[in-house]
């Protein structure tokens, strides 16, 4: 349809001021002004249409108005953005009166090409709560006047809406929530996403305004503070929500003209383009992509912070059973908290100034996976420079030094594991980041604070990618799809998990650092790590071997025939014990999906698996033949040990010759499972040996015992100690049994106590190290010991029946026969066992001995005579087992 | 055109794809997929359990060529997929009627 002559004009005039906006941003990219000018543009506008087609002065008309609603109502009308445009009637005859003239203005715009969405309301209709229409009750919240009965106007914005807010306050709430919910899972639940909607992503726009909504309702204020939100936000959070609300406008004003249309996603090409031009922020320089890409998420993340914990703290309590159940979880917090909502926050804020009580509350939330109240997260903020002032590191911006840390938090590892191995650790993880408190603790997380990695894999940021790998392993907990569940039993036998879950924290911060191998920079990050947490040196090792190895499983997957033996052998050398196999398999799975929701599917998890099975396997059945020759291939397992050996009264030479002769022989696992230091001390036990003696060392490590022992190879050592632990009702969970080529034994045994004895009676540890001793003396016997214990066999029945299996294998092993039995776990088996190999005649060259749930998990690696067994021997030997087990 | 269907060994597909992008091929689908030729699987224990690895895992890739590049793409593969081994694979050489880019309604050659 064609213009009247004054449509004309007033496009054109339209087209002009449009252009002259379009010209400044180019300019400035002041996002904000250009969409307050477009606004004030179409103000303009829409007013000169009323004098043409409603009245020569608009302000005198009676009983009509026209309204801004959404957006517009908001003067922030973007570029290709709809005009939301209320004509409002106080009854039906004055919406009759002007219905011609409302559609002339309406078609005119139209024709104008400015998408516009008018309604017609009547006054009466705006009192009332839409339960249909959440989107129209929701954009009444954005209204302003623009021209017509100003009284009418007024009684619409002091009286109709203010009572329908207060009246159906918990209503609004819960339909913005809702819209909410739905909006964020549409956009895949996350700020972190490859190609954001500068709109609808959490973090985006919308969730700027759900915030202000909130706000509004919870605070029943003017409809006119909505474009002055410092009027219901702190000054810091109105600063952080200012800026970040500049950069998502000039981004979004950005993409609009950019594309000529609504359209409001951040490609990766516009996010270059956006990066050249140096878009937001008001300096107009050229930044790299992945640094624009930084500050967008730094931005997107207070937004969607804010949104989120506005709605959580004002959305109403249910007063369904599951609200008075809340209310329960809440009284049963610990003193120091208040959860409300899902969300914690301290009875005391100053409390959060002792440390112990910061760490205090993260381990609450790693524990329960609440929130942070926005209170509390306001509380640590202004905690936070007061630790640093503390630490003496206040405004440097680099957090505190180790030494600073370690005074603050002296038991910082203590705390910190106990956050690392709770099931919400990554939500712990991840308010411990967005308060600060994570980059005082570890500066170097700074590095990968929001930082993108530009590739069509990734689809997070690499902090998010961290958290979200701990989050994959946690998740195992509740694992379903068939492929995950032998991770998830992976997960349950490993020992130390928190090594597990420290390497995923730190294993790409080398990726924000300035080296050109990630892994270097971010083995440099953790050893500052360790200077803070205080890590044994043996954890620490192992911590670089899962940053330093972490792509080696993928790179076998990919690269490699990983049913080669060759692959196998070079593969398990590598990754050594199968401690480390587990947490370097379990750390794959984890990075591999936490690249996006697809990088891991069922084939790569069946390959992941197969390729640990192999290594398992290689390990177990090469122990006998991978033996350690200390004098000739292997002098770095000496080296290693070296610095550990007290020297004192010998010469270096001697000394290294002594060690090497120790360990000549021993297999291989043994150097790699045991630290350097743990190995100086079994050689200096084996020095201490003399003839037909026995070396003893008792400890208790965390919930289990660790007894070693070293003597000269005799009959019935193996049984003789199981005998001696099961006599006094110890259950043993794992041990080994090694020997070197000089027929010394190297013994350990991982046992717990149920019934405390050694706990609640000190003075019994001696005893229970004098029985060991008496028994492979043969002063006592074991009968004598075993004398009065129950019958193991009236112990409680077992949860799970597990049969009996018995596996003889020829093939692993050049000089024995590796024996592998299943059975079901029960107290005293290991006794049963050893002593019935050593009644048949058979020797322990090697045992492994290992415990899963109600499953003993046992290989032998036995000679009879110095030979492998022959096969009537294994029928013999099958045979006396069954009978005894 | 030809479509060519070659399934490898995965430990060989990123030579391949280099192999083929190096001979001036742009397109290729690539699928996870397993199972076996005559090679078969084999059981696998561990810790007492048996696993039937009866179906291994390969790389499946599709590309639909021009006649010209044919002979160089199969003689490509043939050369970088190869082990020696018993699993190596198969190519497999279908004649393609036509092919339409779905952007542009472009047909033919001038679509792949």
């Amino acid at each position: 349809m064609s213009l009247t002559p004054t449509g004309n004009a007033l496009r054109d005039s339209y087209a002009a001021e449009s252009a002259k906006i379009e010209t400044e941003f180019a300019a400035t990219s002041n996002g904000r002004k250009a969409i307050e000018d477009r606004a004030a543009a179409v103000d303009r506008l829409i007013i000169d249409l009323c004098r043409e087609s409603l009245a020569a002065d608009p302000n005198k008309l009676e009983r009509f108005c026209l309204v801004a609603l959404g957006g517009y109502g908001r003067r922030a009308l973007f570029p290709f953005s709809d005009i939301d445009l209320m004509f409002l009637a106080e009854d039906q005859d004055a919406e009759s009166r002007y219905r011609d003239a409302t559609r002339t203005i309406s078609r005119t715009l139209w024709d104008l090409h400015l998408r516009v969405s008018p309604t017609n309301r009547l006054l009466a209709e705006c009192d009332r709560f839409h339960r249909h229409n959440a989107e129209f009750n929701i954009s009444l919240l954005d209204r302003r006047y623009l021209a017509g009965d100003a009284e009418l106007f007024s009684r619409l914005n002091r009286g109709a809406l203010p009572q329908m807010i207060a009246r159906e306050r918990p209503a609004l709430l819960r339909d913005i929530s809702e819209l909410t919910r739905q909006r964020h899972e549409k956009e895949g639940d996350t700020i972190f996403h490859l190609e954001p909607n500068l709109k609808n992503s959490p973090g985006g726009l919308r969730d700027y305004h759900v915030a202000c909504w909130v706000a509004l309702i919870s605070g029943n204020h003017p409809a006119e503070e909505s474009n002055q939100p410092e009027r219901f936000w702190s000054a810091e959070v109105t600063g952080e929500m200012h800026k970040a609300f500049d950069f998502l406008a000039a981004a979004r004003c950005f993409l609009h003209y950019r594309q000529g249309r609504d359209d409001n996603g951040l490609s990766y090409e516009l996010q270059a383009e956006a990066a050249a031009r140096g878009i937001g922020g008001g300096r107009m320089q050229a930044i790299e992509p992945a640094d624009w890409m930084r500050e967008y998420f730094r931005h997107a993340r207070v937004i969607y912070d804010l949104c989120t914990q506005s709605l959580d703290e004002a959305l109403p309590q249910p007063s369904s059973l599951r609200g008075r159940l809340d209310g329960w979880v809440s009284r049963r917090t610990p003193s120091d908290f208040i959860e409300v909502g899902g969300r914690v926050r301290m009875r005391h804020p100053e409390d959060l100034r002792d440390p112990a009580r910061l760490m205090g509350l993260f381990d609450f939330i790693a524990r329960n996976g609440v929130k942070l109240s926005r209170e509390a997260e306001d509380q640590i903020h202004k905690v936070l420079p007061a630790l640093e002032a503390l630490a003496g590191t206040a405004g440097t911006g680099s957090g505190a030094p180790a030494a600073a840390v370690a005074s603050m938090f002296p038991n910082l590892w203590a705390g910190f594991q106990q956050i690392l191995v709770a099931p919400h650790a990554a939500d712990a993880l991840r308010a411990m980041h967005s308060s600060g408190l994570l980059v005082c603790l570890f500066p170097e997380f700074a590095a990968i604070d929001s930082l993108v990695i530009r590739d069509f894999y990734h689809h997070y940021t690499v902090d998010a990618h961290s958290f979200r790998a701990i989050e994959h392993i946690h998740g195992l907990r509740h694992a379903t799809s068939a492929w995950e569940r032998p991770f998830a039993e992976m997960l349950i036998e490993l020992e130390q998990p928190e090594l597990l879950f420290l390497s995923l924290l730190f294993h790409d911060v080398g990726k924000g650092m300035p080296c050109e191998d990630h892994i270097v920079g971010s083995l440099q990050a953790v050893e500052m790590a360790f200077s803070r947490l205080g890590l044994k040196p043996a954890d620490a090792e192992t911590v670089r071997f899962l940053i330093r190895d972490h792509l080696a499983m993928s790179a076998n997957l990919l690269r490699r025939d990983i049913f080669d033996t060759e692959t196998i052998r070079a593969f398990a050398e590598n990754v050594g014990t199968p401690e480390r196999l587990k947490l370097l398999s379990l750390f794959t799975f984890a990075d591999i999906r936490a690249v996006n929701p697809e990088a891991l599917t069922p084939w790569k998890a069946e390959s992941l698996w197969q390729l640990y099975v192999s290594t398992a396997n290689f390990m177990g059945r090469s122990l006998d033949e991978q033996r350690i020759h200390a004098q000739t291939d292997d002098l770095r397992f000496v080296e290693q040990v070296m610095p550990f050996v007290a020297q004192a009264l010998f010469s270096d030479g001697a000394i290294r010759e002594e060690l090497s002769g120790f360990l000549e022989g021993l297999p291989r696992r043994y150097a790699l499972a045991h630290s350097p230091e743990e190995v100086a001390i079994h050689f200096q036990m084996a020095r201490n040996l003399a003839e037909d003696s026995v070396e003893l060392r008792l400890e208790k490590r965390d919930a289990m015992y660790v007894l070693t022992l070293l003597a000269t190879d005799r009959p019935m050592l193996f049984a003789g100690i199981t005998g001696t632990l099961a006599s006094w009702g110890m259950n043993i969970w794992k041990a080994e049994a090694f020997a070197n080529a000089a027929g010394v034994v190297v013994d350990s045994f991982r046992f717990t106590d149920p019934h405390n004895t050694l706990e609640l009676n000190p003075s019994e540890t001696l005893r229970l190290e004098k029985n060991i001793v008496d028994v492979l003396s043969g002063s006592i016997t074991l009968d004598m010991l075993m004398r009065g214990r129950a019958n193991p066999d009236s112990a409680r029945p077992p949860k799970v029946t597990v049969a009996t299996e018995i596996h003889f294998d020829d093939s692993s092993s050049s000089h024995s026969t590796l024996m592998e039995i299943i059975t079901q776990d029960r107290p005293g088996l290991l006794y049963r066992l050893s002593s019935t190999l050593a009644r048949t005649g058979c020797n322990i060259e090697v045992a492994l001995i290992d415990t899963e749930g109600e499953r003993a998990l046992d290989a032998f690696y036995l000679r009879v005579d110095g030979a492998k067994l022959t096969l009537a021997r294994q029928q013999e030997l099958r045979d006396a087992l069954l009978s005894e087990l | 055109m030809t479509r060519i269907e070659a399934i490898i060994q995965p430990s060989r597909f990123e030579a391949v794809k280099d192999a083929l992008h190096e001979i001036g091929v742009e397109g290729m689908t690539i699928s996870e997929v397993r199972g076996h030729g005559r090679q078969k699987g084999h059981t696998e224990t561990y810790r007492g359990r048996e696993y039937e690895v009866d179906l291994l895992p390969k790389i499946k890739i599709d590309m639909v060529l021009p006649y010209n590049l044919v002979d160089g793409a199969v003689q490509t593969i043939l050369r970088t997929a190869r082990t020696g081994k018993i699993g190596d694979g198969k190519i497999f050489l279908t004649t393609v009627e036509q092919a339409i880019r779905i952007r542009d309604e472009e047909r033919g050659e001038a679509a792949l």
